[in-house]
């Protein structure tokens, strides 16, 4: 991907997204900003732990720490998501619309062919 | 949404499905079936000329209230119930071509589906502010919960 100047970012960001516990400390940081500690209150991981995958996350440049003395408050930064997200979004909602019919419709055959099977009748 | 290994991106979307795989299967190779499902919110109807046979065409029309799409592409895999690749291409860009993979797996009664679109090229930078930034901050926390488990890197 040399050819797009901020692809080197959509990958760092995917990256970044790849992971369990990161997505959950962003899903956490969009409730309110956070210091590591209380990030790292619900996970059974070491501060430095969480402080490392806090480390990606500013690397993809999802998350900005503010360093207030010896605090470090952590916040969310959607941008870069919304960047990667975007031009994929138009893909996946060509085919989500299309998905839900397709449930629909399958459901619809399946009860018709367990009534044929009901009837006697094979298909 | 995944980064796969060549740094092109794919759009993954796995769906329980409320019928065996055969008959989900069967679904998209049927054009009668395709007829039924692939033209939902603004599509008016789909036509779809099915070949399915490995190296076969298929051409499918999905018809709107102000133009018709046009989408084309060869079968690279056929094995029913399981496996469907196509290739996939839009008459307005031929050239773009991308690949879609349909896999259909068994759970009891029912089935689930994952399907793979990928071998996209470049983003189109002008999408991204049609499509509103603000918006997309505001349903970040929705976003993630909903998509989290579709998030892997491939």
């Amino acid at each position: 991907m040399v050819e797009y100047p901020q692809a080197e970012g959509l990958d760092r960001v995917f990256s970044a997204l790849a992971d369990p516990t990161r997505r959950a400390i962003l899903q956490a940081l969009s409730q309110s900003p956070s210091t590591i500690t209380e990030i790292a209150k619900p996970f059974p991981f070491s501060l430095n732990a969480i402080s490392k995958h806090v480390m990606v996350l500013e690397r993809a440049g999802l998350v900005h720490r503010e360093i207030k003395g010896r605090e470090h408050r952590c916040r969310i930064d959607p941008d870069p998501l919304a960047e990667a997200n975007l031009w994929l979004e138009h893909y996946r909602q060509f085919w989500e619309p299309r998905l839900d019919a397709l449930q629909v419709y399958v459901a619809k055959k399946f009860k018709a062919s367990k009534k044929g099977i009901a009837h006697g009748k094979l298909h | 949404m995944e980064s796969s290994t060549d740094g092109r991106y794919r759009v993954v979307t796995r769906r329980r499905m409320p019928a065996p795989r055969e008959i989900v299967f069967e679904a998209w190779i049927d054009p009668k079936g395709i007829h039924e499902w692939m033209c939902p919110g603004d599509a008016v109807s789909a036509e779809a000329i099915l070949d399915v046979r490995v190296g076969g065409s298929y051409r499918l029309v999905m018809k709107g209230k102000d133009k018709d799409h046009v989408h084309f592409g060869t079968y690279q895999v056929v094995e029913p119930p399981s496996k469907l690749v196509f290739t996939w291409a839009g008459a307005e860009n031929p050239a773009d071509v991308t690949l879609v993979t349909v896999e259909f797996s068994p759970h009891g009664d029912e089935s689930e589906l994952v399907l793979t679109h990928e071998r996209f090229s470049k983003p189109d930078p002008a999408q991204r502010y049609e499509n509103g930034w603000n918006a997309i901050a505001e349903k970040f926390a929705a976003y993630l919960s909903r998509h989290s488990s579709e998030m892997k890197r491939a």
